[in-house]
């Protein structure tokens, strides 16, 4: 009974720092942000009351319904390949080798500023950017292919780089709990790789899964600097008319608004994602391992 | 009359009275958040500064700081200056609204916020201008001393220290000469142009191609909308939005681009760093005009420390200096001479007069406004017109 208690006490311990910050830092200013969504704004002050102008407002304009999209296209794009890319490697660093040195190498990319990632894919896409110039030298083209920069194509890209050592991390955490013993027990079974794939690897790693989609769907969908810098003039996303609101506008409530509807869009993804998962049955909603 | 916090209607909101509160005061009544922004921004105990000397908190764009400038007034007269850098206009005041602005002794407004700041935020201390003595007719360029933008009700709010013109910029290796905006529809043109994300430098520009410019700011949401619908040609050239002044001159490093709308003047120095030759041009419709002045926050403190620091900018020698470092125009009549020819070519010092009839000062959109398209309504019609909708 004391050892429970004491194991309590230490589980709270360790606990309460980081519930703390993330009281502080995240729960309490989201928390006020929210209440501040109803209030009315005029030249950078604050007018309590409680409206739902700001929502009607947005909801209203079809600039936010564009901007969403393209906000959510770029999540979407980037997250699924992600995932998809990331799944492989992490099963090779898992299974096939034994050390964590391709690993490492991976996060390695990490070292380097955001910036100077977007401006190095720049030097890369551009018009006399080292692909163009290679294929023009080996004539393959005789124009700059100019849809590589500026373009979705050019943000999803970039996003993925950005993105690919999260969702390697985190799916390398999730492979490692699913033992090789399964997967040769599935084997001896008769399961085909698809079969193992899909019956065994993927239902009990999918939390891990949904992590690594979600996270790096929620970051590349909240950016908007890649896409304001590579995306041209598809480029915009809602990041961008929050920021207005928040800086140059001095329209904080409104601002947090468009921030809630893009949580809301976030969330609806997040309850799409799970659902699709459940319904091709490679999320049974418990582990099998256990 | 000194202005104080007191005075303004930023101190105790009571939200249930539905008083107005500042973002700052806002944020001064969470649990958590107010607690740190009081501490951080609580000034301590300080001696009253009677004399130059000692700290001096400053608040300035990249490269405004006079770091080297005032290098020797700064050891002669024992002065530590603790810069914190603009990234845009808003950082400023952003610090000062609110129950508790954060101490700033000086800080830098571009034309266009004066009464904003003045009359509606109430975030500046009206000067003390015999503190000032480099400032006289005798010694400052006619258009910019007692000019609207920084005096008026017989009270100086600024001072004025450097100017320059946002105007069309091209790459003369990729484009015709270009000599006016209409030049920028050529064919050869197609992706080739760009629009800088500095919206007090284009949308002057934007009202004067659709023959609005006189009007500028005070343009009807009717005129607004038929001047961005003018635009819309410029815009199908384009195939990037220059994010910032830095995000241009990498466009033209990298050849990306061959012209762009209207950026600040001193982009061909920059990209010529970068071994791509671009021209600054004022083409027929004109260019636009900024200009940067000083103003003494309410939170300042070291006043006369404050003075002194704005005196010296002002002085020949600190603007010829200052003006070569960021392709600049010096408002002290008696700086070009201590130009090299360089920095004295950038701009007609001999007729300002007829410089400033080409590219007028003129301000920003009104906050609100019942007749006028707003400072909102303008900031939402460029974005749609970013986003090409």
């Amino acid at each position: 009974m004391l050892k429970g208690s004491r194991r309590e006490a230490m589980g709270l311990a360790l606990v309460t720092p980081s519930f703390l910050f993330l009281l502080v830092f995240f729960i309490v200013p989201a928390a006020l942000l929210f209440v501040c969504s109803f209030w009315l704004a005029h030249s950078f002050r604050l007018i309590p009351a409680f409206s739902f102008d700001n929502y009607s407002r947005a909801l209203s304009a079809s600039g936010f319904y564009v901007l969403t999209w393209n906000a959510l296209k770029n999540g979407l794009c980037t997250a699924a390949f992600t995932v998809a890319l990331s799944f492989p490697t992490a099963y090779f660093i898992v299974y096939r080798t034994r050390g964590n040195l391709l690993f490492y190498l991976i996060l390695v990319s990490w070292f380097s500023s955001y910036l100077v990632r977007i401006y190095a894919w720049r030097v890369i896409l551009g018009s006399n950017g080292l692909i163009n110039t290679t294929l023009m030298q080996l004539g393959l083209i005789d124009h700059p292919i100019e849809v590589l920069l500026f373009s979705p194509f050019a943000t999803i890209l970039t996003l993925i780089h950005i993105m690919l050592p999260f969702g390697l991390l985190l799916l390398v955490s999730a492979l490692r709990d699913v033992r090789r013993e399964y997967i040769e027990a599935a084997r001896d079974l008769g399961a085909s790789p698809f079969e193992v794939l899909t019956r065994v690897m993927l239902p009990m790693c999918y939390k891990g899964i949904i992590g690594a989609f979600m996270f790096t769907f929620v970051i590349s969908a909240g950016d908007f600097v890649t896409p304001q810098l590579l995306g041209g003039r598809e480029g915009m996303t809602t990041g961008i008319l929050i920021a207005n609101q928040f800086r140059s506008s001095g329209n904080w409530p409104f601002g947090a608004a468009m921030a809630f509807l893009l949580l809301a869009a976030f969330l609806l993804v997040y309850f799409v994602f799970v659902r699709l998962l459940h319904l091709l049955r490679l999320a049974p909603g418990r582990r099998f391992h256990d | 009359m000194v202005d104080t916090p007191h005075g303004r209607p930023f101190g105790s909101p009571n939200i249930f009275r539905n008083d107005v509160l500042s973002r700052r005061g806002f944020l001064g009544t969470s649990l958590a958040l107010g607690a740190g922004a009081t501490l951080g921004s609580w000034p301590g105990p300080m001696p009253a500064q009677a004399a130059v000397g000692g700290d001096l908190k400053i608040m300035a764009w990249e490269g405004f700081t006079l770091d080297n400038e005032l290098k020797g007034w700064r050891e002669a007269n024992n002065v530590q200056v603790d810069a914190a850098i603009i990234s845009t206009q808003d950082d400023v005041h952003a610090k000062l609204i609110g129950g508790s602005p954060v101490r700033l002794d000086l800080a830098e407004y571009s034309q266009g916020f004066e009464h904003f700041y003045v009359d509606e935020l109430k975030i500046v201390k009206p000067l003390d201008i015999a503190k000032v003595p480099n400032f006289t007719p005798e010694n400052i360029q006619p258009e910019f001393y007692n000019a609207p933008t920084w005096y008026w009700n017989d009270t100086h709010y600024a001072i004025p220290w450097v100017w320059g013109l946002n105007a069309l910029v091209y790459n003369p290796e990729m484009t015709q000469p270009i000599k006016s905006y209409k030049d920028l529809l050529a064919p050869e043109l197609k992706g080739k142009l760009t629009f800088c994300d500095d919206t007090i430098a284009t949308w002057p520009m934007i009202a004067r191609i659709a023959g609005l410019g006189p009007k500028f700011p005070n343009l009807t949401k009717d005129e607004m909308k038929t001047a961005f619908e003018g635009l819309g040609p410029y815009r199908d050239q384009c195939r990037v939005f220059g994010s910032s002044n830095g995000d241009v001159i990498s466009l033209f490093s990298s050849k990306e681009i061959a012209a762009c709308f209207c950026v600040w003047s001193g982009t061909p120095v920059e990209t010529a760093k970068r071994g791509v030759k671009t021209i600054y041009a004022v083409p027929e419709e004109g260019a636009v005009m900024w200009c940067d002045a000083w103003f003494m926050p309410i939170s300042a403190q070291n006043m006369d420390t404050g003075y002194a620091f704005m005196n010296e900018a002002i002085s020949a020698k600190v603007q010829a200096e200052v003006c070569k470092a960021v392709t600049g125009g010096a408002v002290n009549k008696h700086a070009p001479e201590l130009m090299d020819a360089h920095t004295r070519a950038l701009f007609d010092y001999s007729d300002l007069q007829q410089v400033f009839k080409k590219s007028p000062l003129q301000g920003q959109p009104p906050r609100t406004s019942d007749v006028y398209a707003t400072y909102d309504e303008w900031t939402q019609a460029w974005t749609d017109f970013k986003s090409s909708f």
